[in-house]
């Protein structure tokens, strides 16, 4: 007996002694606060790679930026007529390869090629072909979705500067090379009091949303598609008058959840949590969550959900109560504190940096006049430019500002980002 | 001078671990002993770091007063006084400190007589301690990362440690110490309540003897745990809180960096009911 | 190494103690077992229990209340066994909606959490009334019911007390592991953290309190258990050894001491006072403060610390939000002006 409790007491000492010499030094941090107080965030250094990885840049398939207008050489041009047509077939090969580099290409977007008979034409790997004299038709929803995209993140970048800054967002930070992005979401079902038992308010089972705790899991809905008020602490020691309830304050603390789990941090990224309310001792990353908040609701309201009112989206695309998809803080993030760890696709593709008023289609001599009023194909190609991607070696958060020129460089990739 | 009516049998010479006959004497009540003396030299040191932290900071009031940890960057190493050092100084004082204390406790024991059951209690205590500004910054590698000195101070620490998880509560070994904790004050309640009851009464009743103790806990729950096994399960009780809530922060940061709903996913996923 | 006294080396097995005269006695169950495994740690005598009416009351509502409880837990699951296993610790039974304020609301939108609410405090108090009864019936000081009682406070203020002064029975606790936590740190949060609360504050110093006390007690017994220590109530009439060496050791340690019944007051005062300072923290919450932590700034007891990163004032007092989006660009696409919206072509390039 005394043999067995000695041979399991050197089991035990030994094993702590694995666990701790395995955890020593296993972590990095980030402080924000003063020393004591632990405002910080820990991470585990074996996650970091990972999160390099997952945080890449795609490859910048080169363009040149000379043309004509894109309004006089294509057809149905509706936000993007001011680009030069080098630049229209940089952005489309760049869009190809940031939202459906495995499902088809061009081919996600726009018509397919069709024999006599009306069926789709495949090459040999079976891939679709595209039509290269249909590219203006708006036949595949996804075509039309991706025009009201490209408005969104034209607002996004030129008026939202509050949020995104100088870095600005393009298809990628979303899509990542899906058609559908990974991290949307769709309503939740509200709890069902008709029956006699089992009223639940939307709360006390796992909620994936708010980080697997029991708080609501409803908390998207009520503050991301509404101007529901999050705040709930009183501005006053005594006598404030606020009727917040408790129950609201889950409501806002699943929110608080969801956004520290979506950027990969936590409370204190934007808290002293002594006083969550308390604007003068919150660091300045509170306030643009403050407005990432109004954006996202913006971004629902007004881009996402109308595909879905007004009939664009496909049914296999809306949610299980026909509701459209939406955008929450981790669409953009993805476990990030910043998407892509803050790199910029803006320096390599600036047209993206803010919308432009759509130009009149010139207005040139009568023979070139009666041309462009057939349906002849473009004079410049249309074919996307076929070029090996570059092989990256480290990517760089290169975050030039809108207003730099059409023409541009090779990209830059001097600035390794921070993990 | 300050004698119980029955102390001068027991005030007699030896039992000391270390110093022989050199300290072995009272001053009041108060047992000195070799660890009287080096308790008394941390305690004087340590609390005179906190002075000076105190001269050196914004106010004077107790509730206020915060002497900080150094700034993570300075890692495992000693940091400049006013940048933490103290903080450091003062630490080392306290371990010195209650290391003494406990070493004293068990002179003592030793001189009456007694177990060490004290002196072993207490360094579980001295451990919740220890793991709080050695064990888990060590690991986490920055002295930054122990708790101020300071009274409502600590609090914020506490605040913002907890919500670097997220949802502190849902850190099982928290759960499981916080359940040890009011565990204890119950059973406190209930033995010094069950004490009491028996030496006091009703009118015009004789002290209860210990068949009465075990018939009114028989009587009420259907077990009385006896007067050994109360004291049994008070100290186990009373250890374990102090023993879980070191290993609930020692887990937290080195060995998990998630919110910790989010560690329950284990749970969820078992493929025993996927 | 010397004897700690942890667990019973040998242990004397005699007949059962069928406990001390009662006028009640009829209602003492007999049946008693004894038990070795528990005998190496405490007393192996399983029973008597006494089973009065108002044990038998508190256990049926008490039993009522969780079959309610549990009963609801279950139905929110759409009954399924294994999800109810798997879901457990997160389920509940939620307290009405805020908006129902004190009326009797619909049985499943918290109707179901009163009705528990209501059949739990009565077991509650009838099991007080028990605890006080038995002791009044051996002759005794009803220490323990008057202990328990604060207990009975804190319970009372939490799911009572605090929801009819703020008008809402929304406010209370509900019945569930995890969403008990969930309403913990949400009350916190809302009223501007409660560590600033002095009432908590006195409540975790009485509840660390009563855990050091009883950790130097049970220590202080045990260390003199091969005196008769244990025997508390004899050494309190008739001072052993023990006691005087357990006196002399706070003494010496500390500079005072106790004796060995007012250790046994310091015990009850430092475990009834948690639940008691506890209480009226809570109660004072919502009703007579709003945010703690303001309350500190302003009774000046708030830390201050230096500024050490950047701040950004409040943007909803001056909010620099974009104005509507522009309108959109979108329009349905025509072929070319009079023909209508083209489906596929009908060339088909070689």
């Amino acid at each position: 007996m005394n043999l067995l409790f000695k041979a399991g007491g050197g089991l035990f000492a030994l094993l702590l002694t694995a666990g701790t010499i395995s955890a020593f030094k296993s972590t990095a941090v980030v402080q924000k606060g003063n020393a004591g107080l632990a405002m910080e965030t820990i991470e585990d250094k074996a996650n970091l790679p990972q999160r390099i990885k997952d945080n890449q840049l795609p490859p910048v398939i080169p363009y040149e930026s000379k043309g004509d207008l894109a309004v006089d050489a294509y057809k149905n041009v509706q936000v993007l007529g001011h680009l030069t047509t080098g630049q229209m077939t940089g952005l489309m090969n760049a869009m190809a390869l940031w939202v459906a580099p495995n499902d088809g290409g061009c081919a996600y977007c726009h018509a397919p090629l069709r024999d006599a008979t009306g069926k789709v034409v495949k090459s040999a790997d079976g891939t679709t072909q595209v039509d290269p004299n249909n590219l203006q038709s708006d036949e595949l929803y996804a075509k039309r979705v991706a025009r009201r995209m490209l408005e969104m993140t034209l607002r996004i970048n030129g008026d939202w500067k509050q949020h995104v800054q100088g870095t600005g967002v393009t298809c990628y930070t979303c899509h990542r090379g899906n058609p559908v992005p990974k991290y949307i979401w769709f309503d939740q079902p509200e709890s069902d009091p008709e029956g006699m038992l089992g009223y639940n308010a939307n709360q006390n089972s796992p909620a994936a949303v708010a980080g697997v705790t029991s708080l609501p899991g409803d908390a998207l809905q009520t503050f991301l598609e509404t101007d529901e008020n999050i705040r709930i602490q009183s501005t006053h020691a005594v006598d404030d008058g606020n009727r917040a309830s408790i129950k609201q304050a889950e409501w806002t603390y699943a929110l608080m959840i969801h956004m520290s789990n979506a950027l990969g941090v936590n409370c204190t990224y934007c808290h002293n949590t002594r006083s969550m309310g308390e604007w003068s001792t919150s660091p300045a990353t509170r306030a643009q969550a403050w407005y990432g908040i109004r954006m996202v609701r913006e971004l629902n309201g007004q881009y996402l959900l109308p595909l879905a009112r007004n009939g664009t989206l496909p049914a296999n695309r809306l949610g299980s109560f026909g509701d459209g998809p939406k955008v929450n803080c981790a669409t953009c993030h993805q476990r990030a504190y910043k998407p892509l760890l803050g790199q910029s696709l803006l320096g390599d593709y600036p047209m993206l940096a803010q919308a432009m008023p759509q130009p009149a289609k010139t207005v040139v001599a009568a023979a070139s006049a009666a041309a462009s009023a057939t349906n002849e194909p473009p004079a410049s190609p249309a074919e996307p430019v076929a070029v090996p991607p570059q092989a990256s070696a480290v990517p760089a958060p290169s975050a030039t500002p809108a207003s730099s020129q059409p023409t541009h460089p090779a990209p830059s990739r001097s600035n390794p980002p921070r993990p | 001078m300050a004698w119980l009516s029955f102390e001068r049998r027991y005030r007699v010479r030896g039992g000391t671990i270390v110093g022989g006959d050199l300290f072995d004497f009272w001053v009041g009540p108060f047992y000195v002993g070799f660890f009287g003396v080096t308790t008394l030299f941390f305690t004087v040191i340590g609390v005179a770091m906190l002075l000076w932290g105190a001269v050196l900071g914004p106010t004077w009031n107790l509730w206020r007063i915060n002497i900080a940890p150094p700034p993570i960057e300075y890692g495992l190493s000693f940091a400049p006084m006013k940048e933490g050092g103290i903080w450091q100084v003062v630490t080392i004082c306290a371990l010195g400190a209650f290391g003494s204390w406990a070493m004293r406790q068990a002179e003592i024991s030793r001189k009456l007589g007694m177990g060490y059951h004290i002196p072993i209690a207490y360094s579980v205590a001295i451990f919740a301690y220890f793991s709080l500004v050695v064990i888990r910054p060590v690991l986490l590698g920055a002295w930054g990362y122990g708790f101020p000195y300071g009274i409502f101070s600590h609090l914020d620490w506490v605040s913002n440690t907890g919500y670097q998880y997220l949802h502190f509560h849902y850190n099982p070994a928290h759960m499981i110490a916080v359940s040890f904790f009011f565990t204890t004050t119950l059973a406190l309640a209930l033995h010094g309540g069950l004490i009491l009851s028996a030496v006091n009464p009703q009118k015009g009743h004789a002290v209860k003897t210990a068949e009465f103790e075990d018939g009114f806990f028989r009587d009420h729950i259907g077990y009385s745990i006896g007067a050994l096994g109360i004291h049994r399960l008070g100290l186990f009780l009373a250890l374990s809180a102090g023993f879980w809530s070191a290993v609930c922060i020692i887990i937290s940061g080195p060995f998990w960096t998630r919110g910790w709903p989010e560690w329950w996913s284990w749970w969820l996923s078992l493929p025993v009911w996927n | 190494m010397e004897y700690f006294n942890i667990f019973t080396q040998i242990q004397v097995s005699g007949p059962p103690d069928l406990g001390p005269p009662l006028k009640g006695n009829q209602f003492r169950v007999r049946a008693t077992r004894m038990s070795t495994w528990i005998g190496w740690f405490a007393s192996a005598q399983l029973g008597p229990i006494y089973l009065g009416y108002l044990g038998i009351a508190s256990i049926l509502f008490g039993f009522i209340a969780i079959e309610i409880i549990g009963l609801n837990m279950w139905a929110s699951v759409g009954w399924s066994p294994v999800q109810f296993i798997r879901q457990l610790p997160w389920l509940a039974l939620e307290p009405p909606p805020p908006s129902m304020g004190l009326h009797l609301p619909p049985l499943n939108q918290g109707g179901w959490w009163l009705m528990a609410g209501f059949f739990l405090t009565t077991s509650i108090l009838l099991w007080w009334l028990r605890t006080y009864r038995r002791a009044k019936a051996l002759g005794m000081g009803t220490h323990v019911a008057w202990a328990f009682a604060g207990a009975i406070w804190l319970y009372l203020v939490l799911g009572f007390i605090r929801p009819v002064l703020m008008g809402s029975w929304g406010e209370a606790v509900p019945f569930g592991i995890f969403p008990h936590l969930d309403w913990t740190a949400a009350f916190s949060i809302r009223y501007g953290n409660l560590f600033y609360n002095p009432f908590h504050a006195l409540s975790i110093a009485f509840l660390y309190g009563s855990t050091l006390l009883f950790a130097m007690h049970g220590a202080t017994v045990l260390a003199l258990s091969h005196l008769g220590g244990e025997r508390e109530v004899g050494q309190v009439i008739d001072r052993g050894t023990a006691a005087e060496r357990g006196a002399l050791f706070w003494r010496w340690t500390m500079g005072f001491n106790a004796t060995f019944e007012s250790i046994h007051r310091w015990a009850w005062w430092f475990a009834v006072l948690c639940p008691l300072t506890g209480g009226i923290g809570i109660l004072l919450t919502g009703t007579a403060v709003d945010n703690w932590y303001l309350w500190a700034v302003k009774h000046n007891f708030a830390p201050q610390y230096a500024q050490v990163y950047t701040i950004d004032p409040d943007p909803a007092l001056d909010p620099k939000l974009p104005g509507p989006p522009p309108a959109s660009n979108i329009h349905v696409y025509t072929e070319s002006p009079g023909k209508p919206a083209a489906p596929a072509p009908t060339e088909v390039k070689p």
